[in-house]
C-alpha cells in the first residue's frame, strides 16, 4: 500500500519519438542476477587456487605488543605466508591529515579484535591451526570503553600525538548567539545519550587478492564502496606503483558507510597474496565484520535552544561528545557534520557548537547513513516539539515558523538552492490525518512528526586532486550498443541503473541499448566512490554530460549524412531528422555515419561542484557544503503495550524531496530503507562492550535489527523541487529520511505514554522502566496530595 | 570463519544402534542441527562423532489415540506448527512451534532438538576467540560464571519454546537408552543447572513425547516476549492450561521458559482452584511468577525486565483464556 507520486503528467509525457527513461519506474538493471542468485559477490568468485587467509586478532583491548613469534606457524606444512605488523610500516587512514592505523598492529593494540598477524594456508583448517601456533605476548594497558573514561585526568593516551585522547575538538560560533538567547521568549536545555549502532549490512566482509609474482602485479576484488581509495591505500601500504594494481568491485551486499574507507582486511589480503606469491581469500565472520565496525559512534549531546513565542528559533548552543573508537577514520568529518548540519534544514541565525571526538578502546567508528546528522537531529527535533508544546504551538507550526526560502546561504556558508520541505510537511500532515487525529487517539497510541535533511555529496572530496568530482565514459561501437563506464560503486542502491537512465535520456533511446560496467580500475574512469549520497548528483551530472557529448557526435554525423547543419538536426532517439521535414536517418545509420569518420567512439562527461557551492573558508568549512540538500518530513504512529513496554510502529508517512526522481521505483525503496534503518536505531539496535572491551552484541541475535514482522506500512511521497544544479533537478534520495524517524518515533511514544525519553534505543525494557517510574511518581503525588 | 572440527557422521538404522553409538562420550545426537551446528561453529563442543537420528523409522510420527498423542522426536517444528489436529486440539503447542526462530529453522528443527536445546548465555554463545579472551566460563572450559562470579553454578538460561507447553499439559518423555528405554514426566528430563540441564544418561536420547488428551474444558495458550517478532529466543515464554467455570478456576497449570536454567512448571497454582478470576487472583498469580522465575544477566535484555514480563504475560494469558477483558 505504498504510494509514489511523481511529477506532473506533462513532464512525464514522452516527446514524440524519443524514449523517456528518467522519471520512469525502472527495475534495477542488475536485479535479475540478484533475484535468480546468479550474481557473484566477492565470496562467490571462482578462485579454485585461492589460499585461505585468516587473521589473528588481539585478545586484549589495549596493550603493548612485547613479542611476536611466528616461527612455529611458518613451519607448519601447508602454511604459505605468515605476516605481522613488521610487514607493513605505512600508516593509513581515509583522511590525509589523519593516518594512524596499520593493517596489522605495530607495537600496540587499541581494541579487542584488532588484527595482529595473518596467515595464508592451503586450507581453512591448516590456517586455523597456524594461528594457534603464533605466540604473542602483551603488556596490558587500562581499557577505556567510554569517552568519559578516556578523557579522565591521567588516562593513558591511545595515540602519542593526542595526550588527552581527544582526536579533534571543534569550536564554531556563527551569528550573535548570546544576543539570540537574550531575545528569546523561551530557552530550554536538555541532554541526550545515543548508543553506538552498526551498519549490519547483509554481506560479511571479504576480499580476494591475486598477486602475480612474475610481473609484480596485484588484483584485488573486494566488497568496497570506494575502489579508488582502496587502490590508493594499497599502493601506499604495499609501496607499489598504482599502475601495477587493479581493484574490482563485484556485486556488493550493502554498505551503508561500512565500506567507505580502505579496511584492514583488504590490505591484509593483498599483503598475504604478495607474501605467498599467489591468490588469497580472506572471509570474515559476522563477529569480525562487526569488529571492523566504522559506524555511528556512541554520542552525548547537550543542546540549548532559544525560541520566540511565534516558534522562531533565535539561537542554538550544542555540545557533542563522540566516542570515536581506536583510530581516526572519518572521525573528524563526523564531528564536523554534527555541527554543520544543525543548519540548512531551518533558518538559523545564531549557532554555537562544540564538538569532541574522543579515542577509546572500541572498534573505530566511521560514516553511517545520515553521517553525523542523525543523533543531533533527534535532539534538535525533540526539543522543538517539547518547546512548541510549552508555547502552545502545534509541532507542524513550529517547523513552519522556521522555513527557508531558497536561494539561501546559511550562517556557515551552506548554499540551499531548492527546498521542498513545505510540500513535504503539507503532505505528511494531510496523509496521516494529523489535524483530525493528533491528541485524540485511543490510550496507548501516539503520533509524532519530525523533519530531516542531508547532503547530495560533499562539495569537497576527501582527496583533493584538482580533477573533476566525477567522470563517466560512454563507448559506442559498430553494434550500436553503448557501454557506460563508471567508477561509481553500485552497492545495491541502484546507481548503475540510474546512470544508464540519465545517459539514455540524453540520447532519447531505451536502456536495451545500454550496458554498464562499474568499478573496475582496469576499465572504468576513477570515481571517488559511493558515499555521502554523491553519486546521483555528481556522477549523474557526469553521465548527462557524456550523453550530450555522444549525442553531439551522432547529430553531427547525421547532419553530414543529410547534408545540412547540426542545428537543423533533431535527435528523436531512434531517428535523427531534419527539423520540419520527413528527411531522417535511423539511429543505426547515424552510428555508422559517426564511426565511419572516426572509428569506435569513446566520449567523456565530467562534473565539478561550482565554486560558490563549495562553502566557506573557516577551519572545518570543508565538511557540510554540498551542491544540493535533500529534505524529508515524516509522521510516525505507534502503539505501546503498557504492561510489557513493547512499542509497535503502526504506520509511517514520509515525504522526501529528492529534487527529481530519476527512478521513482528506486527512490521509493531507498526512502523506505532509510526509514526502516532509522527504526532500527530508534527501537533496538545498539552495540555494547564489556569493561574489558569485548563486544557483547557482535552477532545478529543480540544486535537487534528489526525483522519484516516489525516493518510497518511506509507510505512514501516523492516531492520534486527541481534543484537548479542536479541532473534533471535530482538530489539525493536515500539518507535524509533516516534521521527524522527517530524524533518522530520518540514523540509518538511520548504521546502514547506521557514519557519523553532522552536515550536511544528505546527498547521494551526501557519503556517499561519509564512507565513504572511514571506510575511511582504519580502515586507519590497522589499520596502527597492526600496527606 | 571458524571451521567445524573434524567428526565422523554416523547414520544408525535402529534406535538400539543409535543408543549404542551415543554411549560413546565423544558422540552427540544430531537431528535438525539448528542449535548444535551453530554451537560447533563457535567451538562450544568438539564431538568426535555425530549420530544422525533423522533416518530412524517411527520417530517422525504424530500418533493420535483417545488418551492423547505421541509426538516423535524428529517431527519437525514446522510440521507441528501447521498440523491441523495439533492446531485444533493442542493450540498452545502449535503457537509455540510457530514462534520458534524463523521459517528456515523450523523446517529443519525437530521436537526432540527443541526439548534438548542447549542453555544460552551472552558469555557462552560467543566465538572461541571471544571466550578465550574472557577466560572461558563455568559452562565450558572455565571455572567462573561471569553472570554471578561469586557463585559456583551456571545460570545459562533454557530457551526452548515447546517444553513449557508440554509441561503445562503434563506430558511425558519417552527416552531410549542402551538398556532399553523409559518413560518419565517431562519435568524430570531437566535439572536446575545451566551447565548440565538435561538428566539424560550416557547413550540416552528422547524418542517421543506423550501428551495426554486435555480434560474437557481446558483452554490453553503460549506467548513469548522477545525483542523482535521473529527469530528470537524467548526473554520469557509462558504456557497456560486453564479450566474455569462460573468465573472461578477449576484447574490451572502455568509453565515458563527463558527465565531459568530449565523449563519451569509454576508451583502453587493448585491452591488457586476455586478462586474467583478477578484482579486479586491476577495479582496472586503475578507474584507467584515473580517469585519463582530467576532470570539472571544471561541476555543483553535486563533480567528484571524478563521477570516483569513473565508475570505480565502469565496474567494476560489467564485473562484471555478466561474471557476476562
Amino acid at each position: 500500500m505504498n504510494e509514489v507520486q511523481g511529477a506532473t503528467k506533462e513532464s512525464r509525457a514522452a516527446v514524440a519519438g524519443r524514449v523517456r527513461t528518467v522519471g520512469q519506474p525502472q527495475p534495477l538493471i542488475d536485479g535479475v542476477e540478484k533475484v535468480t542468485g546468479r550474481a557473484l559477490y566477492t565470496a562467490d568468485l571462482p578462485a579454485a587456487q585461492a589460499l585461505t587467509g585468516v587473521v589473528l586478532r588481539s585478545p586484549v583491548a589495549h596493550g603493548e605488543i612485547v613479542r611476536i613469534d611466528t616461527a612455529r606457524a611458518r613451519a607448519l606444512p601447508g602454511v604459505r605466508a605468515v605476516i605481522t605488523g613488521a610487514d607493513c610500516d605505512v600508516a593509513y587512514g581515509i583522511l590525509p591529515i589523519a593516518h594512524n592505523e596499520f593493517p596489522l598492529a605495530r607495537g600496540k593494540v587499541r581494541y579487542w579484535g584488532e588484527a595482529v598477524a595473518a596467515v595464508a594456508a592451503d586450507d581453512a583448517r591448516i590456517a586455523s591451526e597456524a594461528l594457534e601456533l603464533i605466540e604473542v605476548e602483551y603488556r596490558s594497558l587500562p581499557v577505556y570503553i567510554t569517552a568519559a573514561a578516556a578523557r579522565a585526568a591521567g588516562a593513558v593516551p591511545l595515540h602519542a600525538d593526542k595526550p588527552d585522547n581527544i582526536e579533534r575538538e571543534v569550536s564554531h560560533a556563527f551569528g550573535d548567539v548570546d544576543g539570540g538567547f537574550a531575545s528569546a521568549d523561551l530557552v530550554r536545555e536538555q541532554s541526550f545519550h545515543y548508543a553506538e549502532v552498526a551498519h549490519a549490512q547483509m554481506e560479511p566482509d571479504c576480499a580476494l587478492a591475486e598477486f602475480d609474482p612474475e610481473r609484480g602485479r596485484l588484483t584485488l576484488h573486494s566488497v568496497t564502496q570506494v575502489p579508488f581509495y582502496v587502490h590508493l591505500t594499497l599502493a601506499q601500504c604495499l609501496k607499489m606503483d598504482p599502475a601495477a594494481i587493479r581493484v574490482v568491485k563485484p556485486f556488493v551486499g550493502g554498505g551503508f558507510g561500512h565500506r567507505t574507507e580502505t579496511l584492514p582486511f583488504e590490505i591484509i589480503a593483498a599483503l598475504l597474496a604478495r607474501a605467498a606469491g599467489g591468490t588469497v581469500k580472506v572471509e570474515l565472520s559476522r563477529e569480525q565484520t562487526f569488529t571492523v565496525h566504522r559506524a555511528r559512534p556512541e554520542t552525548d549531546i547537550r543542546l540549548r535552544i532559544g525560541m520566540k513565542r511565534s516558534g522562531e528559533i533565535t539561537a542554538t548552543d550544542a555540545e557533542v561528545v563522540q566516542r570515536g573508537g581506536a583510530y581516526a577514520g572519518y572521525g573528524i568529518v563526523t564531528i564536523l557534520y554534527a555541527g554543520a548540519l544543525i543548519n540548512a534544514l531551518y533558518r538559523t541565525s545564531a549557532v554555537r557548537y562544540r564538538g569532541y571526538r574522543v579515542y577509546a578502546n572500541t572498534p573505530p567508528c566511521g560514516p553511517m547513513r545520515g553521517h553525523g546528522s542523525v543523533d543531533m537531529r533527534h535532539a534538535f527535533e525533540t526539543m522543538l516539539d517539547s518547546m512548541a508544546g510549552e508555547l502552545g504551538l502545534d509541532p507542524f507550526a513550529v517547523r513552519r515558523a522556521n522555513l527557508i526560502t531558497p536561494p539561501y546561504r546559511t550562517i556557515n556558508d551552506l548554499q540551499v538552492n531548492s527546498y521542498g520541505l513545505p510540500e513535504c510537511l503539507d503532505w505528511v500532515e494531510q496523509a496521516s490525518g494529523w489535524k483530525q487525529r493528533k491528541g485524540k487517539l485511543s490510550p496507548g497510541r501516539g503520533l509524532g512528526m519530525a523533519c530531516s535533511h542531508y547532503v547530495s555529496g560533499a562539495a569537497k572530496p576527501v582527496h583533493w586532486t584538482g580533477e573533476p568530482h566525477a567522470t563517466v565514459n560512454l563507448r559506442l561501437d559498430f553494434d550500436g550498443s553503448i557501454t557506460l563506464l563508471t567508477g561509481a560503486a553500485d552497492i545495491g542502491q541502484g546507481s548503475s541503473t540510474l546512470l544508464a537512465q540519465v545517459a539514455a535520456e540524453a540520447l532519447g533511446i531505451g536502456l536495451q541499448r545500454f550496458r554498464v560496467i562499474a568499478a573496475d580500475s582496469a576499465l572504468t574512469p576513477k570515481d571517488n566512490g559511493s558515499y555521502s549520497s554523491r553519486v546521483s548528483f555528481m556522477v549523474g551530472n557526469a553521465a548527462l554530460a557524456a550523453g550530450k557529448e555522444l549525442r553531439k557526435h551522432l547529430v553531427d554525423a547525421a547532419a553530414r549524412r543529410l547534408e545540412t547543419s547540426a542545428e537543423d538536426i533533431e535527435c528523436l532517439g531512434e531517428t535523427y531528422r531534419v527539423v520540419g521535414s520527413d528527411r531522417a536517418i535511423s539511429y543505426r545509420e547515424a552510428v555508422r555515419a559517426a564511426l565511419a569518420e572516426t572509428g569506435p567512439i569513446t566520449v567523456k562527461g565530467t562534473y565539478s561542484v561550482p565554486e560558490e557551492l563549495q562553502g566557506g573558508k573557516f577551519r572545518g568549512a570543508g565538511v557540510g557544503p554540498s551542491p544540493g540538500f535533500s529534505y524529508a518530513a515524516q509522521v510516525v504512529e505507534v502503539s505501546v503495550d503498557q504492561e510489557t513496554g513493547e512499542v509497535n510502529v503502526e504506520n509511517v508517512w514520509v515525504a522526501h524531496d529528492c529534487g527529481f526522481a530519476i527512478n521513482p521505483l528506486s527512490v521509493e525503496g531507498q526512502v523506505q530503507g532509510a526509514v526502516w534503518m532509522g527504526m532500527g536505531q530508534a527501537t533496538g539496535e545498539e552495540t555494547q562492550f564489556h569493561d574489558n572491551g569485548l563486544p557483547v552484541r557482535a552477532n545478529f541475535l543480540d544486535y537487534r535489527v528489526p525483522t519484516i514482522v516489525e516493518s510497518p506500512p511506509i507510505h512514501v511521497k516523492i516531492v520534486e523541487s527541481r534543484d537548479p544544479n542536479g541532473p534533471f533537478g535530482a538530489k539525493e534520495a536515500s539518507e535524509a529520511s533516516l534521521a527524522g524517524f527517530l524524533p518522530a518515533f520518540t514523540s509518538a511514544v511520548a504521546e502514547a505514554t506521557g514519557i519523553r525519553v532522552s536515550t536511544l534505543p528505546l527498547t521494551s525494557d526501557r519503556v517499561l522502566d519509564a512507565i513504572h517510574a511514571r506510575r511511582r511518581s504519580e502515586r507519590l503525588k497522589r499520596a502527597r496530595a492526600g496527606s | 570463519m571458524q571451521v567445524l572440527n573434524g567428526f565422523v557422521l554416523r547414520r544408525p538404522a535402529s534406535i538400539a544402534e543409535a543408543a549404542a553409538l551415543l554411549a560413546d562420550p565423544g558422540a552427540r545426537a544430531l537431528a535438525g542441527g539448528t542449535d548444535l551446528l551453530a554451537n560447533l561453529r563457535h567451538g562450544l563442543d568438539r564431538p568426535a562423532t555425530l549420530v544422525d537420528l533423522t533416518g530412524l523409522a517411527g520417530l517422525d510420527k504424530l500418533d493420535w489415540a483417545d488418551t492423547g498423542v505421541a509426538i516423535g522426536a524428529i517431527v519437525t517444528v514446522a510440521r507441528l506448527a501447521r498440523d491441523p489436529r495439533v492446531i485444533a486440539e493442542l493450540p498452545a503447542l502449535a503457537q509455540a512451534a510457530r514462534s520458534i526462530a524463523g521459517p528456515g529453522h523450523r523446517s529443519a528443527a525437530t521436537v526432540g532438538g527443541n526439548l534438548c536445546l542447549d542453555t544460552r548465555c551472552v558469555y557462552y554463545n560467543q566465538s572461541e576467540a571471544w571466550r578465550r579472551s574472557n577466560g572461558y566460563c563455568l559452562k565450558r572450559e572455565g571455572d567462573v560464571c561471569h553472570v554471578a562470579p561469586q557463585g559456583t553454578r551456571c545460570h545459562a538460561a533454557y530457551s526452548g519454546d515447546l517444553a513449557p507447553v508440554l509441561l503445562a499439559l503434563d506430558a511425558q518423555a519417552e527416552i531410549a537408552s542402551p538398556a532399553g528405554g523409559r518413560r518419565s514426566p517431562l519435568g524430570e528430563l531437566y535439572r536446575d543447572d545451566g551447565a548440565q540441564h538435561l538428566t539424560l544418561g550416557r547413550g540416552e536420547f528422547v524418542i517421543a513425547v506423550h501428551v495426554p488428551a486435555p480434560a474437557p474444558g481446558v483452554r490453553m495458550a503460549y506467548r513469548k516476549s522477545r525483542p523482535r517478532g521473529a527469530i528470537d529466543f524467548p526473554l520469557a515464554g509462558v504456557a497456560v492450561a486453564l479450566a474455569a467455570s462460573d468465573g472461578r478456576i477449576e484447574s490451572l497449570r502455568v509453565a515458563l521458559s527463558g527465565t531459568n536454567t530449565h523449563p519451569r512448571l509454576l508451583e502453587g497454582t493448585g491452591e488457586l482452584a476455586g478462586q474467583a478470576i478477578d484482579n486479586a487472583l491476577f495479582a496472586r498469580l503475578g507474584k507467584l511468577v515473580q517469585k519463582q522465575v530467576s532470570p539472571m544477566r544471561t541476555t543483553v535484555t535486563p533480567a528484571n525486565y524478563r521477570r516483569q514480563v513473565a508475570s505480565a504475560l502469565a496474567q494476560r494469558l489467564v485473562k484471555e483464556l478466561a474471557g476476562v477483558s
